[in-house]
């Protein structure tokens, strides 16, 4: 197989981010070693591997949140609605407002949860108070949180528990309307139903947004993932429907990991 | 599939050799059941022929703990790959040994009652159908044991022999009826227990499809030739 064969599952759907030759450096060291992937717009695309194998610095590239720190660069394209997001002109508040991210482990911001929702929607739209408390509510609701909190809002996030903070967190990033959601490995820190929960709730959010999830769970890659991609040493080994990289993997390599044969 | 490696939970690999194990074991225990049926009928000995039939339980037995063994594979390990098309797979073969296993048991019940009228000519005709499905039973077990996709495709290809074999038999039976009505009895038995035998070589088939499709992940979507031509209104002429 190819590279551009790879990098295109047999999606029907047209790419929201196209991946072509891109790699990634901290300092001396080659992370990423050449990606091509196309990653469909409004479905779940699964990044799964091996500690180290890139996935997470695959997913912060979609978001540049490496630009922060010296000596950390990338190179190739990342066509986000066929812009170069990796062109310096490219605007990163614009970026930043497009792709929403999600740790792996919940950082509410120490004020009250409504504050924690309205504080971004403010640092980027000048609203009206009551535009805001919709706003507010309408991300709480999709995070499938505001039953648990609407009679709480002015309470101080951190006394929520870890589920319900990663909601709050997923709320936080989608009040701001983004297009792309990142989630790394969002569910790592969570118990089982709350981590069922966010599962479900990446279900419900796919008809708006176009997520990528990183995850170290395979389970839970084949559960809630359209397409999945298996890295291995900076480098995309395999890249394709979800059913097919859990029945028939068409490479050793990806087989010998999700089966847990990797040495 | 195995790729070769193994897994790095070592209890995961013994489990399914075990199950592999398991698996052999049962079909082996089908083709000494499908042996005997035919070793009764040619002595004629009816007790024999009761202990055939008794001994299906052995097999349903190994059927129940292969399922026990599937579902705790699948709760417990959640195999993915070719690990889950390997225990999709077992689950599958071993029903179809179990219907091998109830085919053989079905021969040696109607053998007793082929033991009290006299013996009639054609019974050999079926000693030859039944060593056609016990070698073809073997050789799938050996390519489920290998995991020799090739193996089991060449089985399915040959299933034909016995559907052709089949196929003349019961002509050879209905000539043998026509000729003479006190035979009708005896031949009609020899007739179920054919038929019984033919269904031993599908079921081996179906294994072999199982086989397959657990070493390559897609089905066998070959053509075959059918042999077994006695469902076909043509049959009636065979007999003339």
């Amino acid at each position: 197989m190819t590279d551009s064969a790879l990098a295109t599952p047999p999606s029907t759907v047209a790419p929201k981010i196209t991946v072509r030759d891109l790699h990634f450096h901290y300092g001396d060291f080659h992370a990423i070693k050449g990606i091509d992937m196309d990653i469909p717009a409004k479905q779940v695309t699964a990044i799964i591997g091996p500690s180290g194998c890139g996935k997470s610095t695959l997913l912060r590239i979609f978001n540049q949140i490496y630009a922060i720190y010296p000596k950390q660069f990338a190179t190739g394209v990342i066509e986000m609605d066929g812009q170069n997001i990796l062109d310096p002109r490219y605007s990163m508040n614009r970026l930043r407002s497009k792709v929403g991210m999600v740790f792996q482990k919940p950082v509410p911001f120490p004020m009250t949860i409504f504050e924690n929702v309205a504080y971004g929607i403010r640092h980027h739209e000048k609203l009206s108070r009551k535009e805001i408390e919709a706003r507010v509510e309408r991300a709480l609701r999709s995070a499938a949180l505001w039953d648990e909190v609407k009679d709480k809002l002015r309470k101080s996030a951190l006394g929520l528990s870890g589920g319900q903070q990663q909601r709050l967190c997923i709320a936080r990033a989608i009040a701001l309307k983004p297009e792309v959601l990142l989630l790394d490995e969002p569910t790592s820190a969570l118990d089982p139903i709350a981590t069922s929960r966010i599962e479900q709730l990446v279900e419900e959010l796919k008809s708006q947004f176009t997520i990528v999830m990183v995850t170290h769970n395979m389970q839970q890659a084949a559960r809630v993932s359209d397409q999945t991609a298996f890295m291995y040493l900076g480098e995309l080994i395999e890249f394709d429907q979800t059913e097919k990289i859990f029945t028939k993997p068409g490479k050793k390599q990806t087989e010998d990991y999700i089966t847990g044969r990797f040495g | 599939m195995n790729t070769g490696t193994d897994h790095i939970i070592k209890s995961y690999d013994s489990e399914l050799t075990r199950l592999t194990g398991e698996i052999v074991r049962m079909g082996e225990l089908a083709v000494t059941q499908l042996e005997g049926a035919i070793d009764v009928l040619e002595r004629r000995d009816e007790r024999a022929a009761r202990r055939v039939v008794d001994n299906d339980e052995a097999i349903d037995q190994l059927e129940q703990e292969i399922g026990h063994d599937v579902v705790r594979l699948l709760a417990l390990r959640a195999p993915m790959a070719g690990d889950l098309r390997n225990v999709y797979a077992a689950l599958r073969i071993a029903s179809d040994i179990e219907r091998i296993g109830d085919y053989a048991a079905n021969v040696a019940k109607r053998s007793i009652p082929l033991s009290m009228v006299a013996p009639v000519a054609p019974v050999g005709g079926l000693q030859q159908l039944s060593r056609l499905a016990a070698s073809e039973v073997r050789a799938v077990l050996v390519a489920y044991r290998d995991r020799d996709a090739e193996g089991a495709y060449q089985v399915w290809k040959d299933d034909v022999v016995l559907d052709e074999a089949y196929t003349g038999y019961f002509r050879q039976l209905l000539t043998y009826m026509m000729e003479d009505p006190r035979n009708i009895t005896p031949c009609t038995h020899l007739l179920f227990m054919a038929k019984n035998i033919e269904r031993i070589g599908d079921h081996a088939t179906n294994i072999a499809e199982n086989i397959w499709f657990q070493v390559n992940g897609e089905p066998l979507n070959k053509q075959r030739s059918k042999g077994d031509l006695t469902s076909s209104p043509e049959i009636t002429k065979l007999g003339e």
